[in-house]
């Protein structure tokens, strides 16, 4: 493990492979001069109180990565009417047919590798790498709520409607982010994910 | 109750922000110049981290009851129903605070009253005609009448950051001039004028994102430095060359588009 300050009150662990697990491994360590632990695509940057960055520096020394337990409350099944706008353009670039595409998305079992981009926006890891292919290379203005989308290596549903550059395969009615739950992102670092296709 | 008659310039509610959201996706928000925000609610006695209303200006503000306010001009004032108070940021400063004694009553979106610029959550922008609940009279004491505005830092304290490396001389490249503050006002963050960047080989083309802080600098890739503020996104793609000292942040935020400042070298206490 590699961390590095990051100004007074905060450390970024860079060069991991696994950001969810590393965050999890963090917040195991139960210090209350912690106050956010950071995962992202291969860093976790952790900010603690002011006076606290020593200590926690040599807290950090001890972390080992802590995976979540994939129990079956603890996976996240999401219903996917799979009539994406950008569902032959996927298959165009992938080389497989439609059907394809869709069985290939819904059959991967994800894992929330960090949040990002907006709240409750997930970053799913073990999309079929068949399926990895760069973002959109014109972002649309708008993609509404509960959007499914690839780009990448990554798959994600839109938390909240927003512009966007991934590709969309399909649209889910469940909410993954709702401020009167708590916590308000259903998808969050770490969490199991399954697609399910059903019809419209 | 306050109500608005002008809703002046970029108003919102704000207090300390949501804490500990980061990895969700959920920026902080608060007050950008947080020791103006907490000075203002101590002096109607408030606790620091109610909830104030944060204007760049234009603010005119109408006491639906008798009020207790303070500006951070550091003055207080007793309104009587119907009196009409303008708040304006002191001259050569962006923000202004206004607290009410007992603070603003407005709902608590995942532990805030934050408005939040990013992502629009908590109590909306502040409108014409809005009217804002004040909460239960605190029984503290009022103690002093006035209190002198803090200065602000002259040269703003930077550390290194995680691709200082990625830069020749690593902060020298910040500290070496005066930077002018280009662009509009903004809770996100501070945008300077475009530098000239001497790179070194650890620099890349590109830089996976990973988490912000309050204070990081930035620079993009038309090289411009920009000082993160309390609004920040929770996460970033650009190098970060430096990180600016929590208590010299409001120096940052409170200097105007136009206008020049100077950051030097510190150390991790």
């Amino acid at each position: 493990m590699r961390r590095r300050p990051y100004g007074p009150t905060a450390w970024i662990i860079d060069e991991v492979d696994d950001p969810a697990a590393w965050a999890s491994g963090v917040r195991a360590l139960g210090s209350t001069a912690i106050v956010e632990v950071v995962p992202a695509e291969d860093t976790v940057v952790v900010i603690c109180t002011a006076g606290a960055h020593a200590d926690v520096g040599s807290l950090l020394d001890l972390v080992a990565p802590v995976d979540r337990p994939a129990t079956a409350e603890s996976a996240i099944e999401i219903d996917v009417v799979y009539d994406g706008a950008d569902l032959s353009t996927v298959a165009e670039l992938t080389g497989l047919s439609v059907e394809g595409v869709v069985s290939l998305h819904a059959a991967a079992t994800y894992t929330v590798a960090f949040c990002g981009f907006s709240p409750g926006f997930a970053y799913l890891r073990g999309l079929d790498e068949r399926l990895h292919i760069p973002r959109r290379s014109t972002p649309r203005t708008a993609v509404p709520t509960g959007s499914v989308a690839i780009a990448a290596r990554y798959s994600a549903v839109y938390p909240s409607a927003s512009p966007g550059g991934w590709h969309l395969l399909g649209r889910t009615g469940s909410p993954v982010w709702d401020v009167d739950e708590d916590p308000p992102a259903r998808l969050d670092p770490g969490r199991t994910v399954k697609f399910r296709a059903v019809r419209p | 109750m306050i109500r608005i008659v002008e809703p002046g310039w970029a108003t919102t509610v704000q207090d300390h922000g949501r804490i500990g959201l980061a990895h969700l996706g959920v920026p902080r928000a608060g007050a950008v110049d947080r020791p103006a925000h907490d000075l203002v609610n101590r002096l109607v006695g408030n606790a620091v981290q109610d909830a104030t209303i944060e204007t760049a200006g234009g603010l005119v503000i109408e006491a639906a009851g008798p009020l207790i306010v303070a500006t951070s001009d550091g003055t207080r004032h007793t309104l009587r129903p119907g009196t009409r108070l303008r708040v304006d940021p002191q001259p050569d400063r962006v923000w202004a605070y206004l607290a009410v004694r007992g603070g603003l009553d407005v709902s608590v979106v995942l532990g805030a009253r934050s408005h939040d610029t990013l992502a629009g959550i908590g109590p909306a922008p502040i409108v014409a005609g809005a009217v804002l609940p004040v909460g239960p009279d605190p029984q503290t004491e009022l103690t002093t009448d006035y209190a002198p505005t803090r200065a602000l830092a002259e040269a703003v304290r930077v550390t290194p950051g995680p691709e200082a490396d990625w830069f020749e001389g690593g902060t020298e490249q910040i500290t070496a001039r005066s930077w002018r503050v280009s662009g509009h006002v903004s809770r996100v963050g501070v945008r300077f004028e475009s530098g000239s960047w001497t790179r070194t080989p650890a620099a890349h083309d590109q830089l996976a994102s990973f988490g912000l802080v309050e204070g990081a600098v930035q620079v993009t890739p038309r090289g411009e430095a920009i000082v993160m503020l309390a609004n920040h996104p929770t996460t970033g793609g650009y190098p970060v060359i430096a990180v600016v000292d929590a208590g010299d942040l409001a120096a940052v935020a409170q200097t105007r588009p136009g206008s020049s400042l100077r950051f030097v070298a510190s150390s991790i206490a």
